[in-house]
């Protein structure tokens, strides 16, 4: 690390183009910055945007198969809807409360009831017996098929409500019962998983691919077909017109080297130069529902400057000669 | 499956249309038509056999046959002073799984014998005829019971017989179970299958002597004896206990009554090799001056070892002779001449090794072995007791018989006096200890407990064979892999270590005989054509071009056209005339032919095969698919056949049916395999492509598989087991294989498929630990539920007046709890069920009685209790909860409280797990999910497995799992691998996996581009990643943890304590002692040795040198011996050397110390 080219600015001004945005689904390129950056994002995705999840689970009765703690583990891995969790307290620095997490400021209280008493069927538990005390705060099953009745719903939506039966909790015999108070929670999937909004959060670089025509015309139909079909993925496709190769979906390209490998085969090195482009990513973002795919982008970024501010205000105070010292500066 | 399985020439047709199929190395191994799929049969043979069918069809076969057959062998007792005093057995059964209870008789199901700790057993009814009173009336009693057998579960006599899955099911009850076990005191037992040499069989072999032996095991139901004969210094012998010296051979042919030399020659053999063989015996024998009969038994006499009272001699070795000798060869009305054939026979066996070598037996031979099943050693086990109960009864009816009595006994009332069998079965199969003085049988372990840990573990117990041999004989010959065991016995399956090679396991279709009726079949060799020994001279029955019959180890006799006549047998056994398990075995080398019909021999089924033509065609399976054929169809109609190990050697067995080759070619071949991968056992059939894996990886993984957690039954949450480990998300495997679903491993699974990479990272990989995914973990994977039973049994006094008594936790009167450690207690004194239960909480609260009040009849007070409860040992900053909380009384109506604690885990680091190929890893460190590499598609791994676990362990099956696993998920289907199945279809080939990878978007090779989580760029290397199967392994940390720096310390010696369970100290052995010693660290040693361990202070007296006192009182130091305290002196040594001086005091030894200024 270089501190005499502490005056340099290395600002740059990335630039963001959404390709597609639904409720739970996200995708977007990010230019004009660098992997770190990209990684930071998509890492503060993962494990640091806040929601709420079941954290305590008081059982009353609980005569199913499966048992207190598996119950437990499973409603805490419920997607609850956390639109409200950035302006939510964590339990443990909530004043008002003391940290007991039972104010409504840090905490959501859920009853679940039910007991089977069909003799021939089965009762399934699922998410959408959980009873919230804040309307804010319920299962996503719960809340879709809500939207979708009062017709508020994502429009490019296809699902029906029979895809919002909930999240299967346990099945109950006749005469099994289970009857609980659980009480959900602001967290961060660092602390657990099931405070993850995120299902898949990646990014990948943007590929750069040349094809030599020249060289490409050397070849024959039949030879290109096979090289076209050498990828894995539907990168290439041969133009029925001109018979030319041409580049049909470019992130479709894994970087499997796949087409360069056969390209030599076939004694034609340097038929196609693909590289990455260093400074531009497309992200694909997916969420449980819990928070739709825009509010985690932007509280992903709200979150990484929060953090960089704490960094930031730690400078200030002079905190850094440890870390110098350690880096080996003088 | 249909009938045309979409090879690989299938898609590379599809590419290139035009192409001519170029052959490959595996079109050409491959046959290329497949008319018949022959696997459904595998599903038959189970559903018809079972798993552990060889198991219950012994312990069938002694209930309904063997104990009456015992029965009937000793059915009458009488007084020995009155012989018309008698009791008659007419008939005996086994009636239905009860109990009495209060003079009502209740049946019982297994599963509650296993929850209130009772035996599964079933009365022992007989039906008897016996003299009553002076007159001797003859009583008849119908349904008189003799005594209590425990019962194999899923036998005929148990309640499960025949049941189907819903009645299991309330029976309480898991189908999949197999049975084949006992449960006995609440514990099930499975009596292992016992390997040991065939009996009544010629055996030729060297001893440690090198000398030539042939050996018989004779074995009748009235004696056991072993004979050996034996060449020493090129003059042979006969070897029995019974003598004192070896007897010379001639003269034991010439006490038979073959007093002529040339007769003995000719009964050998007539080649002219013999006879040099023989000269010298026979000149010995003519030194002693033995010609006759009488001579040679006269000789014979002199050398019997103990003759019996009154020193009589005469007549002894005669007797020898009849009942000892080759005791399994009949005698009838004093004639020796089948027992002289016999010898003889023996004596050209052991004559054509010396001559040829290649003609010595082989112990290890599967052939040569025969298995003991639990029915068997019931058997023996019922006939002793019951022999022994009736001469009890004897014994009591001639004491009894001299008094007077007003009301004479009958032998009725005596044969139940005591509930000798019952307490004697019991006893047996609880301690496996089988200690039989009248078979001299003294076996240890012969039953043990079923190991529930997973389900493959219990399978696997069933399937075991455990050697006679003891396991320290270094030999390498019993351990080797046998040829013959070839699809008999797993080559896989067998532990590491001592017992390695000799524990061995059965393989998926091999099924152990039972005894057979020899009558009808004896007379069926005859009406064969087979001649009688009788009619035969000497001379005639080594005629050339004739074979000898044996059967079952007797001489039946000669035959003339051999091929003919087990050319016939077969056919009979084929369309069922005779029993399916005879075996017909023509021995070209001996000139013999066997047919033994014996049990414990071991064979297996095969398609039978015309000049190498299946029998088995497509419209049998047809049939079999449709319902209408089951497998004892095809055994009937002559399509299948069982061959025992020895019949095997006269057949030709091809793998596939080869249609693609001529009729010249395959004209040899006379059967057919089911299918191939049956030669592997049951464990070792979940390992997907073994056939790819390094021998060694297979077996450590048949070792490993049996320790992994998962499911273990479908009532796996209603039973008792002392300790017992789930999977809180067991999965199936994606790559299965057909063994898999066959055994049910589908249903009840013992691991998760995990999605490897196989990639270095963080530098905790090494030494094959595992990197696991934090979210993985969060989500569930490898968390398992640890359930332990603590039991509190109350103890009853004074003749069952008092017991003691569970109370109600003790509160103050604002109603808190006196001793915070009740709070997990319910208001009846036992833990509240749900109720988190922490170290040192109390979860009995129990009180025995101070003392036993002398008076009868007084009842106690609450201050004549004191506490005992029962408190909970757990481990600190652990959330236990109570799960269950039974009450039972047992056999002795003690009540019986069983708490069940439950312990919810989530994998930590150093917990063990292991994939399907003996790639056994510790948990290394948990990474958070976003420092974990991810894929474009935004896959990312749940543990990252470092590279250098494959070059040396080579587990090619691993990689084809992944690949497999990998192209199972992306397309939807469970893909298979078992073992050799890719030329049958039954396992997947890696060209079509790729071709599905690639049609979803994977690289070929499975290999995929990441990023790094840490840094955001790609790295460097494509990584191999996909699913593979992993198992969490029983071996925890938790479990094991244990540091300790002071603590308690043992009474005797004040030292630490030693070992986890008492918190002991960790101990400086010799080894470390001489490292310390070699690098001089002197005052550590000194501070390991003596200060953390147990220093004393003593006073010692300069002068006696004995060890004195310190007077507190007195504040001085005193000696006892010299009585004064001037010549005292401190020092400090460990406690364990005063003790020592001490105890070398009390023993009159005085040790004096000398001390020297330091």
């Amino acid at each position: 690390m270089d501190r005499s080219a502490a005056g340099v600015s290395y600002q740059r001004f990335p630039r963001v183009r959404i390709r597609e945005l639904k409720d739970d689904y996200a995708k977007f390129e990010l230019r004009d910055t660098d992997a770190s950056m990209a990684n930071a994002l998509r890492r503060v995705m993962i494990a640091e945007v806040p929601t709420v999840a079941i954290d305590l689970v008081e059982i009353e009765s609980n005569s199913s198969v499966l048992n207190d703690e598996f119950i437990a583990h499973r409603l805490g891995l419920i997607p609850l809807t956390s639109s409200g969790a950035m302006g939510m307290r964590f339990s443990r620095d909530c004043d008002a409360c003391d940290g007991d997490g039972s104010c409504e400021h840090c905490s959501v209280e859920f009853h679940l009831a039910a007991r089977a008493t069909d003799a021939n069927k089965t009762l399934e538990v699922t998410s959408n017996d959980l009873r919230s005390t804040d309307p804010k705060v319920c299962p996503v099953d719960q809340a879709m098929a809500y939207q979708q009745a009062i017709g508020t719903a994502d429009p490019y939506d296809t699902s029906t409500a029979s895809d919002h039966r909930g999240i299967l909790i346990v099945k109950l015999r006749r005469g099994q019962e289970l009857r609980l108070r659980a009480i959900a929670r602001k967290g961060i999937a660092k602390d657990h998983a099931k405070w993850s909004p995120a299902a898949t959060v990646t990014f990948m670089y943007e590929p750069d691919i040349r094809i030599n025509e020249e060289l490409m015309e050397t070849l024959t139909l039949e030879e290109k077909t096979s090289w076209v079909e050498s990828s894995p993925t539907k990168v290439f496709d041969i133009d029925p017109n001109t018979q030319q190769v041409v580049v049909v979906d470019r992130e479709a390209y894994t970087y499997d080297d796949e087409v360069i490998k056969k390209a030599e085969a076939m004694g034609k090195p340097g038929l196609i130069e693909i590289s990455a482009k260093e400074d531009s990513f497309v992200f694909t973002v997916e969420t449980t529902g819990a928070i739709t795919a825009y509010e985690l982008i932007i509280n992903a970024i709200t979150v990484l400057r929060q953090k960089l501010d704490a960094v930031r205000l730690q400078e200030e105070d002079g905190d850094f000669t440890g870390l110098d010292a350690h880096l080996g500066v003088a | 499956m249909p009938p045309v399985m979409p090879g690989p020439d299938a898609v590379a047709a599809e590419g290139d249309p035009d192409a001519l199929p170029v052959p490959t190395y595996r079109s050409l191994a491959a046959p290329v038509r497949r008319p018949v799929d022959k696997f459904e049969l595998l599903p038959a043979f189970l559903k018809v056999r079972g798993l552990v069918k060889e198991h219950i069809d012994s312990f069938n076969y002694f209930i309904t046959k063997g104990i009456k057959n015992i029965v009937q062998a000793n059915n009458r007792i009488e007084a020995r002073s009155d012989p018309s005093i008698y009791l008659r057995y007419k008939d005996i059964r086994v009636g239905e799984p009860s109990v009495q209870v209060d003079f009502r008789v209740e049946t019982i199901t297994p599963h509650f014998c296993r929850l209130t700790d009772r035996t599964y057993s079933a009365p022992v009814i007989v039906d008897i005829e016996y003299t009553v009173g002076k007159t001797h009336v003859v009583h008849r009693k119908p349904n008189f019971i003799i005594g209590y057998m425990p019962i194999m579960l899923r036998s005929y006599a148990c309640v499960l017989n025949g049941k189907d899955e819903a009645e299991l099911a309330r029976y309480g009850e898991c189908p999949l179970d197999p049975g084949g076990y006992f449960v006995v005191k609440g514990n099930e037992k499975v009596i292992l299958i016992q390997e040991q040499l065939s009996k009544n069989r010629i055996i030729i072999d060297t001893d440690n002597k090198k000398r030539v032996i042939a050996s018989v095991t004779s074995s009748t139901h009235e004696v056991k004896s072993k004979t050996v004969i034996v060449m020493d210094k090129e003059k042979i012998y006969l070897q029995l206990n019974q003598f004192t010296k070896p007897i010379p051979i001639i003269v034991v042919m010439k006490a038979m009554g073959i007093q002529s030399d040339q007769e003995i020659v000719q009964m050998v053999g007539r080649d002219p090799r013999y006879g040099d063989l023989l000269y010298l015996s026979i000149q010995e024998c003519a030194s002693e001056r033995i010609y006759t009969q009488q001579q040679a038994l006269q000789y014979m006499d002199d050398k019997v070892m103990f003759p019996g009272p009154g020193n009589v001699k005469e007549g002894r070795s005669k007797t020898l002779l009849r009942d000892v000798f080759v005791a399994h060869v009949p005698v009838e009305n004093g004639n020796f001449r089948e027992k002289c054939i016999y010898t003889a026979v023996m004596l050209r066996r052991m004559l054509d090794a010396i001559l040829n070598s290649d003609t010595f037996d082989d112990k290890d031979y599967v052939g040569n072995k025969r298995l003991e099943l639990s029915g068997q050693l019931v058997s023996l086990l019922f006939e002793d007791l019951f022999k022994t109960m009736n001469s009890f009864a004897v014994d009591r009816m001639n004491k009894n018989s001299d008094m007077a009595r007003s009301s004479p006994l009958d032998f009725s009332q005596l044969i139940m006096q005591q509930d000798l069998i019952t307490t004697g079965l019991e006893r047996a199969i609880s301690t496996g200890n089988w200690d039989i003085k009248r078979f001299k049988m003294h076996r240890k372990g012969v039953s043990q407990v079923l190991s529930r840990l997973s389900y493959m573990a219990s399978l696997g117990y069933m399937t075991r064979i455990t050697p006679q041999f003891e396991k320290t004989r270094k030999t390498s010959g019993p351990r080797a892999l046998q040829p013959s065991q070839w699809g008999m016995l797993c080559p896989c399956d067998t532990p590491e270590g001592e017992a390695c090679g000799l524990t061995k396991n059965l393989a998926l279709l091999t099924h152990v005989t039972t005894d057979q009726e020899e009558g009808p079949l004896m007379n069926l060799c005859y009406s064969l054509g087979v001649e009688k020994l009788s009619l035969l001279s000497g001379e005639e029955i080594h005629a050339p071009g004739s074979f000898l019959v044996m059967f079952n180890g007797l001489i039946l006799g000669k035959h003339r056209q051999p091929q003919r006549f087990a050319k016939s047998m077969r056919t009979f056994r084929q369309s069922g005339k005779i029993g399916e398990f005879v075996s017909i075995f023509v021995n070209e080398k001996q000139h013999c032919i066997h047919i033994a019909s014996d049990g414990g021999r071991v064979c297996r089924p095969l398609i039978i095969a015309d000049k190498g033509r299946s029998r088995v065609k497509e419209h049998h399976m047809k049939e079999l698919r449709d319902g209408v054929r089951s497998f004892d169809d095809f055994l009937r109609d002559g399509l299948i056949e069982y061959l025992d190990v020895n019949e095997e050697n006269n057949a030709l067995i091809a793998l596939y049916e080869h249609l693609d080759q001529d009729d010249v070619q395959r004209s040899s071949i006379t059967h057919i395999e089911i299918e191939p991968m049956t030669i592997l056992g049951v464990v070792a059939g979940l390992i997907p492509y073994p056939h790819h894996n390094q021998s060694p990886r297979n077996t450590y993984q048949c070792a490993m598989g049996k320790q992994a957690m998962g499911n273990i039954a479908y009532n796996q949450l209603f039973r008792a087991d002392s300790l017992l480990y789930l999977l809180v998300y067991a999965q199936r495997p994606l790559l299965t294989t057909k063994t898999i679903e066959l055994v049910g491993y589908d249903k009840l699974g013992a691991g998760q498929n995990a999605t490897v990479a196989v990639m270095s990272y963080s530098g905790y990989d090494i030494e094959d630990a595992i990197v696991m995914n934090k979210s993985s973990l969060d989500r569930g994977f490898g968390r398992c539920i640890a359930m332990k039973k603590y039991t509190v049994t109350t103890e009853k006094y004074a003749n069952g007046t008092i017991s003691d008594r569970i109370a109600k936790p003790q509160r103050d009167k604002d109603g808190a709890l006196i001793k915070q450690n009740m709070r997990a207690l319910d208001e009846d004194g036992f833990v509240a069920p749900g109720q988190i239960i922490r170290n040192h909480d109390i979860y009995v609260n129990k009180q025995t009685p101070k003392a036993i009040p002398k008076t009868p009849g007084t009842t106690l007070t609450d201050r004549d209790y004191k506490d005992s409860p029962a408190v909970y040992k757990g481990v600190d900053g652990e959330t236990t909860v109570v799960d269950r909380v039974m009450l039972c009384s047992d056999t002795n109506d003690k009540l019986t409280i069983k708490c069940i604690i439950r312990h919810t885990r989530r994998p930590e680091v150093g917990d063990k797990f292991s994939s399907r190929h003996g790639q056994k890893g510790v948990c290394g460190t948990i990474v958070q999910q976003e420092d974990f590499p991810f894929s474009e598609r935004g896959i990312c791994p749940d543990l990252i497995m470092n590279p250098h676990g494959f070059p040396s362990r080579m587990t090619i099956g691993k990689m084809i799992e992944l690949l497999g696993g990998k192209a199972g998920v992306s397309c939807g289907r469970f893909h298979y691998g078992s073992a050799f199945g890719e030329s049958s279809g039954n396992a997947d080939h890696v060209d079509d996996i790729s071709h599905t990878l690639v049609k979803h978007g994977f690289s070929y090779n499975g290999k995929d581009f990441l990023y790094s989580g840490i840094l955001g760029h790609p790295l460097e290397a494509y990584i191999f990643m996909g699913p593979i199967y992993y198992q969490k392994l029983k071996h925890m940390v938790l479990d094991k943890m244990h540091a300790r720096a002071s603590g308690p310390r043992v009474l005797l010696t004040r030292q630490p304590t030693e070992g986890r369970s008492r918190d002991g100290g960790l101990r400086l052995g010799e080894m470390e002692r001489d490292c310390l010693i070699a690098y001089g660290a002197s005052m550590l040693i000194f501070e390991r040795l003596l200060l953390s361990s147990d220093p004393y202070q003593v006073q010692v007296c300069r002068k006696c040198g004995l060890l004195g006192y310190y007077n507190y009182k007195l504040k001085t130091s005193f000696c006892s011996m010299c009585k004064n305290g001037e010549n005292m002196a401190k020092m400090r040594m460990p406690y364990a050397c005063k003790l020592l001086f001490q105890e070398l005091q009390s023993m009159n030894v005085v040790p004096r110390l000398k001390l020297t200024e330091g």
